[in-house]
């Protein structure tokens, strides 16, 4: 198969690995409960003055506000591309020091760098590319940061009232 | 076609995440709403770590790319926070 279709392809089920890991890292940590600073609280309050859902906009604010487990995510990608699997856990590590930096006191950054690592190993040894992963990682942010908010935010929000019970 | 048959997968990668760079930058240029800027701007600084990461396959590439990524995210929370009124020292 040609090798831009068949990487694309591969990105695309990145991608969506991608997002299934960090929305599932985030919901376990309840990011869309409480914004962790008030700037997460004020993104949260401007996107449900368009239209769209407190819930999942606290989450995108928190994501805005420190590296959560999409930042851990596309650095894992990162690290696991340039270095395996060392590369990946260097990549939590700055992940963890990120967070702290942004006055985050969650572990979600760090614990979906870390499941990240090792997911994109995986895929590794199946036959693809860890670059393919820093690419579905960003198409898979772009789908929650970049396109719509409105209606991201309440995609959010219905997976948050399943999670939460 | 001819032109891509050299291309690797990290070309590829390259290409999508300058391509979704450009469109979060137009996003983040036309959004009025200083606060509703902010999470294009995110997408914008996914795109750009990932494309240090894909140029700079060097260990300290991962540190370079985690530095831009934490910092621009610190930026973010600064002007989101500055924007809703102050520290949160609570």
């Amino acid at each position: 198969m040609d090798i831009v279709l068949l990487t694309t392809v591969h990105i695309l089920v990145a991608a969506a690995v991608c997002w299934l890991n960090f929305i599932t890292i985030d919901m376990f940590f309840k990011l869309p409960e409480r914004g962790g600073v008030v700037g997460a609280s004020a993104i949260a309050r401007h996107i449900e003055a368009r239209g769209g859902s407190l819930d999942g906009g606290t989450m995108m604010g928190n994501i805005v506000s420190s590296p959560d487990a999409s930042a851990g995510t596309l650095l894992a990608a990162c690290g696991v591309f340039i270095a395996g699997i060392p590369g990946g856990l260097l990549a939590a590590l700055l992940v963890f020091i990120g967070n702290r930096i942004c006055h985050d006191k969650g572990y979600a950054g760090t614990t979906g760098c870390l499941t990240a690592t090792f997911l994109v190993y995986g895929f590794t040894l199946a036959g693809f590319s860890a670059a393919e992963f820093i690419a579905g990682m960003v198409i898979a942010i772009l789908s929650i940061q970049g396109i719509s908010h409105v209606y991201a935010s309440r995609v959010l929000s219905r997976i948050w009232r399943v999670r939460r019970g | 076609m001819e032109g891509e048959e050299g291309m690797t997968p990290a070309d590829v990668a390259l290409v999508l995440c300058g391509a979704v760079a450009i469109y979060a930058g137009i996003r983040v240029a036309l959004e009025p709403d200083t606060l509703r800027k902010l999470p294009f701007l995110n997408v914008l600084s996914f795109a750009i770590t990932g494309i240090i990461a894909l140029l700079l396959p060097h260990p300290l590439g991962i540190v370079a790319a985690a530095a831009y990524f934490v910092g621009s995210t610190l930026e973010s929370n600064a002007i989101a926070s500055t924007y809703a009124g102050g520290l949160d020292r609570g």
